[in-house]
């Protein structure tokens, strides 16, 4: 079984806190999913095989002339901040 | 009488005899977003004042819903997720602009899963959408609200996203048309990114000829998505009425034969797969050859931990950029890293961190031979099966779901057949882009199912064409759950 610590440990890197008792539940959880994993692992030769990121290849990207455009004014940028100062986003100090 | 509950043809030509205007209309169908919204939960917004428009398509004057998580300027965007819970866009997607400019009005924004990331339309932050057909059951997600209004008969159309069954799936349960489109068809610019190989954009309606309307409107090539296609140029409502005499479609034996299920006491399932096999002797009247082939088990039994595998670890880089910091509710916290991890911890649903934490364990270094590259060879492995397959068929049909949609609370054996293959086959669509739809095909126990196609990429006319005369033959085209309740 997965250890708690390096769910810990995953959790911690993506930034958020979890509950023990969510633990417990992400632990039974994966139990079942590794499971699953399992099944990938059990094709043939797949390790022969190069893996797919991306549905097809067969069209041609469409790249926009390289002109300024979409350009957000300071107060779009800024509309949804929930903690503006001067026209920046303010922040606890970073330097002490 | 239930002009929203018609087709769009229908609605076109009662707007265009000024038997109703179009903000009867649009009066109508917040009347019954607001009747319903209490029992169903379909919307996160509904619209107050209608927008104007002096679009020329088909759809100019009629009402749609719009899923949470396209951008819409000025108009509050969640993707039902408390992270994003006061978020408003200050940029439109390429789809609400299309339809903007289409003459389409918009109602109402629909509930999903959190982020688009789940199947059951239970995740969302303003609670649960319930099934149009029976109130204990659940209309399946991720797209949830869009299918509910739909079903209900508030809107002849809505609009969806698709990662790995999230339009198909949910208009599958509920009982209408769900489509996606080949990958890259409609542009997913101001869609917020979940998977960002697997999103597609597609359309929910109650006949395969309204599917067809609404995805003319919204196909094309879109400067600001480079992965979008160039259009095909093709009217595909034009299209859908072509003859299909000498059309080839594949079932996968191994999912669809009942012999393989003869020791199985899942009444369910077993009433599911004798429909679909009626389903395709009347489909073989229309001159379709219909052939059971075989597919490797072991690829298809690794169909949905390989969707997990790319989706989670997808997803948990895109989402990377909510942290409370630039818009969504700021955090206490005395630095900045506080702050974020505070906004996250409360900003998450328990699911939606389980699912990064399966992403962030994908993408460590000593996993991602063994799970995240294996899970890239597996959608090749289905994608080139599928394509071979394709040489000598025209499309794939299946059943969209093994039954019908599930009680609230019912838990899945995750590790059998019928979750791991007819639960999760529709993933294919998403890893090889295939143009995809579902469709009504009848009632077990009183709750709609469905039948899926799945085609060649690009060729969105064809499955069309197919979807529209199968429809035809199998009789449940239009159906609404709600009948006889009026609404203009």
């Amino acid at each position: 079984m997965i250890s708690k610590e390096k769910l810990e440990d995953y959790a911690s890197k993506l930034m958020f806190r979890m509950e023990d008792s969510e633990y417990e539940t992400l632990q039974e959880e994966f139990e079942v999913i590794l499971k699953q994993m399992d099944l990938i692992g059990k094709i043939p030769n797949i390790s022969d095989v190069e893996p797919m990121t991306f549905p097809f290849v067969t069209y041609k990207a469409k790249l926009r002339e390289d002109v300024i455009n979409n350009t957000l004014t300071t107060e779009e940028a800024l509309a949804n901040a929930k903690q503006v100062d001067r026209n920046q986003v303010r922040v606890p100090k970073v330097v002490e | 009488m239930d002009i929203l509950k018609l087709n769009i043809d229908d609605i076109r030509e009662k707007l265009d005899s000024n038997e109703v205007s179009s903000q009867d209309l649009f009066d109508a169908s917040l009347d019954m977003a607001h009747k319903y919204q209490d029992e169903y939960n379909a919307f996160v917004t509904i619209m107050d004042k209608k927008e104007e428009s002096d679009g020329k398509s088909i759809l100019r004057g009629i009402p749609y819903a719009l899923k949470d998580n396209f951008s819409t300027k000025g108009i509050l965007t969640t993707a039902s997720s408390n992270i994003l819970k006061d978020y408003v866009p200050v940029f439109d997607s390429t789809v609400y602009t299309k339809l903007k400019e289409s003459g389409a009005v918009l109602m109402g924004k629909t509930v999903l899963d959190e982020l688009a990331m789940g199947g059951t339309g239970t995740t969302g932050h303003t609670g649960v959408v319930r099934n149009p057909w029976n109130k204990d059951r659940l209309i399946g997600g991720s797209s949830a609200g869009s299918a509910c209004a739909v079903a209900l008969g508030i809107v002849p159309f809505a609009i969806g996203s698709d990662t790995g069954d999230s339009i198909r799936k949910p208009a599958a349960f509920g009982g209408v048309v769900g489509f996606k489109p080949t990958y890259g068809r409609i542009s997913r610019y101001g869609l917020f990114a979940f998977a960002s190989s697997l999103d597609h954009v597609g359309c929910f309606t109650r006949c395969v000829r309204d599917a067809a309307y609404v995805t003319d409107v919204l196909k094309g090539q879109d400067e600001k998505d480079m992965t979008s296609l160039e259009d095909d140029g093709k009217v595909y409502a034009s299209l859908i009425d072509n003859d299909v005499k000498g059309r080839k479609l594949f079932y996968i034996k191994e999912a669809c034969d009942i012999e393989n299920y003869k020791d199985s006491n899942d009444d369910e399932l077993l009433e599911t797969l004798k429909k679909f096999h009626e389903n395709l002797d009347k489909i073989r009247s229309l001159g379709i050859v219909v052939e059971g082939v075989s597919f490797d088990k072991e690829l298809l039994n690794a169909i949905y931990p390989a969707y997990m595998t790319i989706s989670c670890a997808e997803a948990t880089s895109n989402n990377a950029n909510l942290t409370g910091i630039l818009f969504g509710p700021r955090a206490e916290g005395s630095s900045i890293n506080d702050i974020m991890f505070n906004a996250r911890t409360q900003g998450f649903s328990e699911l939606i961190k389980r699912r990064f934490i399966l992403g962030s364990y994908i993408l460590q270094k000593e996993n991602q031979e063994k799970l995240f590259l294996n899970a890239g060879r597996v959608r090749r492995l289905i994608v080139n099966k599928m394509n071979d397959l394709f040489k000598e068929y025209d499309g794939l049909i299946m059943p969209s779901s093994g039954g019908i949609a599930p009680l609230f609370g019912t838990k899945s054996d995750q590790l059998s057949d019928r979750y791991l293959i007819l639960e999760n086959h529709l993933a294919i669509g998403n890893f090889g882009g295939f143009p995809s739809i579902s469709l009504p095909s009848g009632f077990v126990n009183d709750m709609p199912i469905s039948i899926n196609i799945t085609g060649r990429v690009m060729e969105d006319d064809v499955v069309l064409n197919m979807a529209n005369k199968i429809e035809s033959v199998m009789g449940y085209k239009n159906i609404v759950a709600k009948v006889g309740e009026k609404d203009v």
